[in-house]
């Protein structure tokens, strides 16, 4: 496919403090066994796509390990492969970008380089399961400028001020654009995905260079929904918005619908990549009791678990019982132990004899290495 | 051609036909046979080499390589994919003069003397891909060196009624070996080679020469070249290895292999000595609200709505509403529908299995291991 994919791994971590404040919201676990930015990736990649570039801002370290040289994802390529850029230091662009435009900016030369036709740029705080062909067809057949990829799906206040919607004319034309509204009702919610020709984008960015836009959504959508042609594609099948810890435990635990796992993991347009860890099948001993949960391989479980997501590697001990919780890669439960409505984060342990209990409207966060 | 030179070469033996494994090596060659939940055997000497610092391996195919070869491909998911050595496929090929099949384990090993030489090694490391072990090669090449040997067989003690299956071999108290039977009716001891031997390269290499000239010969490692190194007074050392070790040359044995993963055999998958497998990008697994999965192993991507118990499930399972898996190995992408029950059973992989059907025996009643040939696809008992 000839288009350049642009992945920026942390342009919303604002709304998730617990998880993404050590790391870039891409690398944030899902899934048991997956990272934010996994879904993304995976659609540029059974797509067609081969060259795309990772725009990072701060905490890239779990990011960069993570997507190592790319191969996890056929991304190890002598032609196009997966570029990461952090920030510069020095130099005229040093420091961290202000919005979407000037990270486009920082890139610039990147941008100018590629002999890509097309620009797909998406973010990391969307999980969905699609083909950027159709995308870029009907982005052709309406000559847009921008083809921005929604979902009708109904809103709330609380988490309207994270996305942007559209409103579309007869033809499919967006004739307003509004960016974090406080609204509700059933509206058609961006995914953060857009197609554009590259020249085009090239065009956006010297313009935001001339007029020191820093913002792409207010600056170029929202301000220039009536002289520029956006269109609106629309997107029917899985879809997550991760912009609080809350929805990360609404949305994880969704996972367990199996209408959901079918769409997310099975759908036409391929698997999820993710990083290979060569751990070994799970393990379930004899008291095991596992109830409608997703559990990744490499675990040893010899206590109850239900309605639950267990990543990789997590030990659940004798008689521990866990319930409606996410227990992320290398977490211990120990013997005897009981959780409800618990996220641990990466190597926490619980030790023996432990009661946490959360509930499913205000979910229990456990950090990084703590040990409870 | 010179190329980077290596200490040690590996040589693995891959073009065995297994053909005690009946139905599962009917399409693919032993080694490509899988193994606990997400592994083919060939990973457990792969991966053996790789933790012991071997990056120099030529897998020798003959019999049904396929799927072997597109298993093994470049060798990235062993890290095998090396800018000096790395994994090579060595099938028999043509060339001015004879060409021929690989007509035993010592003439696969001689036809391809000029790729060994390439690497100029002091050391051939020879394994085989039918056993399920892990082992640290390189403190038996470090054995080898200290003897100062000719040849290193490694050794492991069997019990006295299964030991006329192996090559047994007697050693004096430095460890040195005096006598070597292949297959004995009687044993002498119950010291087995386990088919891995360690040899000075310049030295196999002339003892290949002699061989191949002899025209009685079987052109086989334990029955030819061993015996004759012995007799011409060479150094032959036996190295002890403590630990889990399985032939896994039959469907019993294959079958008590995999459910060893889940007793008190103190073989376990998961540890630092980690085994690489290459594999499909899978979901995690999804154990279902009334199903019940107890002292098994599962993979990713299984889906499970009914019951497991004692058995080995590979990736891409699906097992249905009320179906029963007991005492069995289950492969990968195997769909078993609702209310099927498997007992006592290796099922290949790909298989479609029922609904409302039962496969093999209760594993009491002593009738042995059912086997379902891959991509099979059962709706009635008449097929069974």
């Amino acid at each position: 496919m000839n288009a350049l994919g642009i992945i920026f791994s942390d342009m919303q971590d604002w709304s998730m403090t617990e998880l993404a404040s050590h790391r870039s919201l891409a690398a944030v676990p899902f899934g048991g066994r997956y990272r934010l930015i996994d879904f993304p990736l995976s659609n540029m990649v059974n797509s067609g796509m081969n060259k795309i570039c990772v725009i990072t801002r701060s905490n890239y370290r779990s990011l960069m390990e993570h997507i190592g040289s790319g191969k996890d994802w056929d991304l190890s390529r002598k032609k196009g492969g997966i570029l990461i850029f952090p920030p510069y230091a020095m130099g005229e662009n040093h420091g961290l970008f202000q919005g979407r435009l000037d990270a486009l900016k920082r890139v610039l030369d990147y941008i100018s380089s590629s002999k890509e036709k097309y620009v797909i740029m998406s973010d990391c705080d969307m999980i969905y399961n699609i083909n950027y062909n159709d995308v870029i067809r009907y982005h052709e057949e309406k000559n847009s400028d921008i083809t921005a990829v929604y979902i009708k799906v109904p809103v709330e206040k609380k988490c309207s001020v994270h996305k942007i919607l559209y409103e579309f004319d007869s033809e499919g034309r967006a004739d307003d654009v509004l960016v974090y509204p406080v609204t509700s009702g059933v509206h058609n919610v961006g995914l953060n995905t857009w197609v554009m020709n590259k020249d085009f984008l090239e065009s956006v960015i010297y313009d935001a260079i001339a007029r020191n836009y820093k913002d792409f959504s207010h600056d170029v959508l929202a301000s220039k929904v009536s002289s520029l042609r956006i269109y609106g594609y629309e997107y029917d099948g899985y879809f997550a918005h991760i912009d609080s810890l809350q929805s990360y435990y609404d949305n994880s635990l969704g996972l367990l619908n199996k209408d959901n796992l079918q769409k997310l993991f099975y759908s036409k347009t391929g698997p999820i990549y993710t990083k290979t860890k060569d751990s070994s099948p799970t393990n379930y001993c004899k008291d095991a009791n596992v109830k409608n949960s997703l559990i990744a391989s490499g675990c040893t479980i010899e206590g109850t678990v239900e309605n639950s997501i267990i990543f990789r590697g997590v030990r659940i001990g004798k008689n521990a019982v866990v319930k409606n919780s996410i227990i992320m890669q290398h977490g211990v439960i120990g013997e005897n132990a009981r959780l409800d409505s618990i996220i641990t984060d990466t190597y926490a342990q619980v030790t023996n004899d432990r009661v946490l209990l959360g509930y499913s409207n205000c979910p229990f966060f456990i950090k990084k290495f703590s040990v409870v | 051609m010179k190329l980077a030179k290596k200490e040690c070469v590996v040589m693995l033996l891959a073009g065995g036909q297994g053909s005690r494994l009946g139905e599962l090596t009917k399409k693919i060659a032993k080694p490509s046979v899988p193994f606990g939940g997400k592994y083919r055997i060939i990973d457990f000497p792969l991966s053996n080499c790789v933790n012991s610092g071997l990056d120099t391996i030529g897998v020798l195919t003959q019999y049904q390589p396929l799927v072997l070869n597109s298993y093994i491909g470049d060798g990235k998911s062993w890290d095998l994919d090396r800018m000096n050595g790395g994994i090579q496929i060595l099938p028999p090929y043509q060339r001015v003069g004879d060409s021929e099949w690989y007509s035993g384990t010592a003439n696969a090993i001689y036809q391809n003397i000029d790729f060994i030489d390439m690497y100029d090694p002091e050391y051939v490391l020879i394994l085989s891909g039918d056993h399920i072990y892990k082992m640290d090669y390189s403190l038996m090449i470090n054995y080898h060196k200290e003897k100062n040997a000719d040849c290193t067989i490694s050794v492991i003690d069997v019990p006295l009624k299964e030991a006329s299956r192996f090559g047994i071999l007697s050693s004096d108290g430095d460890g040195r070996i005096v006598n070597f039977e292949e297959k004995p009716k009687k044993p002498k001891s119950t010291n087995a080679s386990m088919g891995i031997y360690v040899f000075n390269w310049n030295k196999l290499k002339e003892y290949l020469e002699i061989d191949d000239k002899n025209h009685g010969s079987t052109k086989d490692f334990g029955k030819d070249v061993i015996p004759l190194m012995l007799n011409k007074g060479e150094k032959l050392y036996s190295y002890e290895f403590k630990g889990y070790w399985k032939d896994v040359g039959t469907i019993d044995s294959l079958w008590q292999a995999n459910m060893d993963l889940l007793g008190d055999s103190g073989f376990d998958l998961s540890g630092n000595w980690v085994i690489y497998s290459r594999h499909a990008e899978r979901p995690p697994q999804y154990i279902s609200g009334n199903s019940s999965v107890k002292n098994s192993i599962v993979s990713e991507g299984a889906v499970i709505f009914g019951t497991v118990e004692n058995s080995i499930i590979f990736s891409g399972v699906n097992i249905g509403e009320g179906a029963v898996v007991r005492d069995s190995v289950v492969m990968a992408d195997v769909e078993i529908k609702e209310n099927s029950v498997i007992n006592n059973s290796i099922i290949d992989e790909a298989v479609v299995i029922g609904p409302n059907l039962k496969i093999g025996t209760p594993k009491d009643a002593n009738y042995g291991i059912t086997v379902i040939p891959r991509e099979s696809v059962i709706n009635n008992m008449q097929e069974v």
